[in-house]
């Protein structure tokens, strides 16, 4: 068995052209309507090709192994063979078309001793994405049969058919075996004398449907299928990444005083005003300002317009002529929206006391919410708000008195 | 084409993540930041991926493959991440070379003398280095991907501002996605202070200017033992304290660990095990460094002029700005993400050291490719099942799957098929017969478990294992499968003979 496997490889290029026409002339569903043949690929780069000759003549009958037309390509001329037996019931391309585009419709076959009259017709079904899928097909059924005779691996009374009109529908048992049978696979399959229609049959286990040799153990009766089920279960945990007890890390605790969190019910904000500007803006611009954009420029307007804060220590500074430090003037103030109650505070590491002050809900209703941060609409907004220190609690309230008031002030100016 | 694109346009993408949790998801935050003196908003970016490390430089270029408009901030000043700048790919250079050199001081011992030049070593390290991360700026180039140097900090769900590495203003980048692939750094020993000359990490220990005469490793894992390994091969005594009771880490079978230590012992490495690190007297000459049975009682000082700190890696997120958006991180500093690499932030992903899984860099990579590819398809594979570990010591030991006493673990019968290269007529003929291929099979169905190897080459040697995993392979399959002779590779298709029948050659 082994020998035949390295066989397969080492002639691998005729097999796959076998298989290309072979392709051409088996189908997955067993069907009692003609069926389309499309042109086939006679190589995988192969786009398109010209129809040089039909052997045959719309009605003919033809049986396995006759020369059904011959392509060409700019590389080759090649005869198409039938595998099985059938009709051509109509010729769909004529002979001398030049650039026939793989995977589109040549001809329609029938299958032997169909009444070619009341032959009920295939849709053309030839979509762009076919040739893609008929590519993709094409793959699958090289997989199929890696002994490459003229076995079909669905067995032989198959009509003789190409791409059945049904062709985008996925064969549901076909798919788990579309894959060569590994080495052990393979050897089984042959020491016992599993009929094709049998491994067919047989309930895969393997990483997207593949045939293991597990899976005809227990076909055998060798493995527990319960077994099976098991270790494919263990198997399929394993693959995934191990998410499981996350736990997560509890915020970082403030490093700085351990002062109180004062929690203030703050000026509400109203963000009607400046959902109006970003409508305008939308309508005569077609500019889409964030919502952000208009807090982050009020923010800065606010910073800027607060009173130098003068502490001793500044003073001290000055007069000295020293490098203020960083602790006594103030920063500039950054503060968070966020749409629910404040998450638990996060302290960058530089540790400093929490000032938050409460804005209340935001207008329920504004035609332009849809096309800003959700925030404005859902549940109550928080603008939260770090400070540094009791004594800047005063500047904290006046700072956000000016945000609230250049948001709900001609917030235009803000942006223009 | 476009209609991904057009989905996933600012005002949409934003609503987005409002109405999957319409009831009481976590609040999206935003932090305001000073836009006074930042540089004007750049044209929006369909990715934008943080760290340009082995994960994030490979999501960068493969977003860009996939058409997406892709920028990757980086603050190193040279692409690669730790892997190549100071990693994987510097201790190879060193434990080639000095393996080399080591060879020759044994083999031609009574023909002549041979001496080290260190400092040549390290710059065939260095130009190896240089090569490599100029190779990527290249491939940036070559497939469009926006190089932005700095350290990139998250400032709101779709904006990441960039402080520059030298002069200039910050500047903003806008993202349509970000990945965060923001990598590990060495995780401290607690009272020992990181000096990267004397005590060092894995940073140091690949940029020391003189041989140590003796050495301290502090950890016994991969890292641990490959850089002991090199200063070994150059004359320093190196000892090796590991608080388990067996050296590889974790994720190496037990007994591949045991033949590792035996084989590292021979070759002048020492090793305690089981013993606990409890501090260090630094001197001015001298490193003392206290050790205590991790099982209670003895403590004992051991000298050392260079300590190596290889007890782990830690995620490394400082300064990325995680609070802005409020993305979590778990107890071990892991930012949490779910199958697909999306943070509660969907167009957040995030991937390699930074998240959970084992840190290698081929999985970084592997993580990075699929994170562009649930982004562009809404799908992406990585099989963590089949991802391969490699200590590169000599001989090398590598491994994939579940470990023996792993697979012990859930009660299941098992095979074991092992093959040594002693038996292996290539081995032989290279004179370099240590070490073995082992299998570890289910019983009932013959399937691949696990597969460990100590051996020469045993790194490239894994990788048909890895690919035999990946489609669910059986030990017969790889027995029946067609091995050139002869090769080392023979003794892999053996042991798998061994497993579900009888080798030919043992």
């Amino acid at each position: 068995m082994a020998s035949s496997i390295c066989r397969l490889s080492s002639h691998l290029p005729l097999q796959l052209r076998l298989h290309v026409f072979r392709r051409g002339l088996t189908t997955t569903v067993r069907r009692n309507v003609a069926s389309n043949l499309l042109m086939p690929a006679l190589s995988p780069t192969m786009t398109e090709g010209t129809i040089s000759r039909w052997e045959l003549r719309e009605g003919d009958t033809f049986s396995a192994g006759d020369v059904l037309l011959e392509i060409e390509t700019d590389k080759a001329q090649m005869d198409v063979e039938a595998l099985d037996n059938g009709i051509l019931a109509r010729i769909m391309v004529k002979a001398g078309n030049k650039a026939v585009q793989v995977g589109s419709r040549i001809a329609v076959l029938a299958e032997p001793g169909d009444d070619l009259a009341n032959l009920e017709m295939p849709p053309e079904n030839n979509d762009t994405g076919s040739r893609a899928s008929t590519l993709a097909r094409e793959e699958k059924k090289i997989n199929e049969n890696p002994k490459g005779n003229t076995r079909s691996p669905r067995g032989e009374d198959r009509p003789s058919v190409v791409e059945s009109s049904d062709e985008g529908a996925p064969s549901t048992t076909g798919t788990s075996k579309a894959h060569t049978p590994s080495p052990s696979v393979a050897h089984l399959i042959r020491e016992h004398k599993i009929s094709e229609g049998d491994v067919s049959a047989i309930a895969s286990t393997g990483p997207k449907g593949r045939l293991l040799k597990g899976d005809i153990l227990a076909y055998l009766g060798r493995a527990n299928k319960a077994y099976l089920k098991d270790l494919e279960g263990r198997i399929h945990k394993l693959e995934k990444l191990d998410l499981s007890n996350i736990k997560i890390a509890p915020p970082k605790k403030d490093v700085g005083e351990s002062a109180k969190q004062v929690v203030e019910k703050g000026p509400v904000v109203s963000f009607g005003e400046v959902l109006k500007v970003q409508d305008k803006l939308q309508a005569v611009l077609g500019l889409h300002m964030p919502l952000s954009t208009f807090i982050s420029k009020a923010t800065t307007r606010a910073n800027h317009s607060l009173p130098p804060m003068s502490s001793a220590s500044d003073i001290l500074d000055e007069l000295l002529n020293l490098p203020s430090t960083t602790s006594s003037r103030p920063a500039k103030f950054q503060p968070k929206i966020t749409a629910s109650p404040p998450p638990p505070p996060y302290s960058p590491a530089r540790g400093a006391d929490i000032l938050d002050m409460l804005t209340g809900a935001a207008p329920a209703t504004t035609p332009a919410v849809k096309r800003t941060l959700g925030i404005v609409a859902t549940g109550p907004n928080v603008i939260s708000l770090t400070v540094k220190g009791v004594e800047e609690e005063e500047r904290g309230k006046l700072f956000l008195e000016k945000v609230k008031g250049f948001l709900e002030i001609d917030p235009g100016k803000l942006v223009l | 084409m476009l209609k991904p694109f057009i989905l996933r346009h600012s005002s949409r993408s934003l609503l987005r993540p409002l109405s999957a949790k319409a009831g009481g998801y976590a609040p999206s935050t935003f932090l305001l930041v000073q836009r006074r003196g930042l540089a004007s908003e750049a044209e929006e970016h369909d990715v934008v991926v943080i760290g340009g490390g082995p994960g994030g430089y490979v999501a960068a270029i493969k977003a860009a493959q996939e058409g997406l408009k892709t920028a990757c901030v980086e603050k190193r000043g040279s692409l690669g991440g730790t892997c190549l700048n100071v990693g994987c790919i510097p201790s190879k250079s060193l434990l080639n070379n000095s393996h080399i050199y080591h060879q020759i001081l044994h083999d031609v011992k009574n023909l002549g003398d041979v001496k080290l030049n260190l400092t040549q070593m390290m710059n065939a390290k260095e130009q190896s280095v240089s090569g490599l991360t100029k190779g990527i700026e290249y491939l940036f180039k070559k497939n469009g991907v926006d190089y932005v140097k700095g350290t990139g900090t998250i400032t709101s769900e779709h904006e990441i501002k960039v402080g520059p590495l030298d002069g200039g203003g910050p500047q903003t980048l806008r993202a349509k996605n970000i990945i965060i692939a923001t990598g590990s750094e060495a995780t401290p020993f607690p009272g020992l202070e990181i000096d990267e000359k004397r005590i060092v990490t894995s940073t140091g220990a690949i940029a020391l200017t003189q041989v140590p005469e003796k050495m301290v490793v502090i950890g016994g894992g991969i890292i641990g033992l490959e850089m002991g390994s090199v200063w070994s091969r150059l004359g320093s005594d190196v000892t090796v304290v590991e608080y388990l009771g067996a050296i590889g880490g974790p994720g190496m079978d037990a007994e591949m660990a045991k033949t590792m230590q035996r084989i590292l012992q021979k070759q002048g490495m020492k090793f305690k095990l089981n013993t606990k690190v409890m501090g260090g007297d630094v001197g001015s000459d001298n490193i003392k460094i206290n050790v205590e049975s991790a099982k209670g009682g003895k403590s004992e000082s051991i000298d050392a002029d260079v300590v190596l700190v290889a007890i782990g890696r830690r995620p490394y997120t400082t300064g990325l700005g995680l609070e802005n958006v409020g993305i979590e991180v778990d107890e071990r500093g892991r930012i949490v993400i779910d199958q697909e690499y999306r943070t509660k932030i969907p167009h957040i992903r995030v991937i390699g050291d930074v998240t959970f899984g084992a840190m290698l860099a081929h999985k970084a990579e592997e993580e990075g490719i699929a994170a562009v590819e649930y982004i562009k398809k809404g799908y992406g594979h990585v099989n963590y099942r089949a991802i391969p570990s490699v200590m590169y010591t000599h001989p090398e030991a590598a491994w994939v799957g579940q470990t023996e006493q792993e697979v012990k673990a859930t009660g299941e019968a098992y095979n074991i098929g092992s093959f040594p290269f002693s038996a292996n007529s290539r081995a032989k003929t290279n004179l370099d017969t240590e070490g073995m291929v082992k299998f570890i099979t289910d019983k009932e169905t013959d399937r691949i478990l696990g597969i460990h190897i100590i051996g020469p080459n045993a790194g490239e040697m894994i990788a048909e294992g890895v690919l035999a995993m990946e489609y669910g392979a059986s030990s017969e399959d790889i027995g029946r499968t067609s091995h050139a002779h002869p090769t080392l590779s023979e003794a892999f298709k053996e042991a798998a003979m061994a497993a579900f029948s009888k080798p030919i050659h043992a």
